[in-house]
């Protein structure tokens, strides 16, 4: 899919203005469709995200590889 | 900090009663050592707003102002819900001290780990 510097990313998803639980519910499916160690490059202005994301990483297992809001980097966690 | 405390509180100046006393909870909680977080929902969104609470004294109790600038001063932290103050147009570079915006998955993780929570 392509490279952001180092990392590789498999898939991308531009949640636009989405945040709260339907951000998080939504990411959850999207992340059920990688493969271990595959990353999502996800673009999400809510500015909520900038403190939910970190959180939600923690909160399911899944590594926050790089957050420059609006972008960031979610390696799919080992099943 | 011993332990973690949480006080939802859904109301602005619909009931300044209850957002006056919100606040006089969660400093009692930052003053016992608590990591205190204050969530703010639907209405309550609006003390997040710097300016807002500036006219609301309820007898009897500290202005509403001085209360939230003391538990911002004393380390506590408010939590301020993003759909919730979105759908009121309001403005996120206008937030008082010690606010952040947050989603659901902030508040899930504060709480997750079995804070207690009261609410207003």
């Amino acid at each position: 899919m392509g490279e952001t510097d180092d990392i590789r990313v498999d898939a991308e998803w531009n949640a636009g203005d989405m945040g709260c639980g339907e951000l998080v519910l939504e990411l959850r499916a999207r992340m059920k469709t990688l493969r271990p160690g595959q990353v999502l490059r996800l673009t999400a202005r809510d500015p909520g995200a900038i403190e939910d994301l970190p959180a939600w990483c923690r909160l399911s297992g899944h590594r926050l590889a790089r957050a420059a809001h609006p972008t960031y980097l979610i390696e799919r966690k080992e099943d | 900090m011993a332990g973690k405390f949480c006080v939802s509180l859904t109301h602005a100046k619909d009931d300044a009663d209850k957002a006056t006393v919100a606040f006089v909870v969660a400093n009692a909680a930052v003053g016992s050592e608590q990591e205190t977080m204050v969530f703010l929902s639907t209405e309550g969104v609006r003390l997040g707003v710097k300016g807002y609470a500036d006219d609301v004294h309820e007898q009897g109790f500290a202005p509403l102002k001085d209360l939230m600038a003391n538990f911002a001063a004393a380390g506590g932290t408010i939590y301020v819900c993003s759909p919730c103050f979105k759908r009121r147009g309001l403005d996120e570079n206008n937030l008082v001290a010690g606010a952040k915006i947050v989603g659901g998955a902030k508040l899930v993780e504060f709480l997750a780990g079995g804070a207690p929570c009261v609410s207003y």
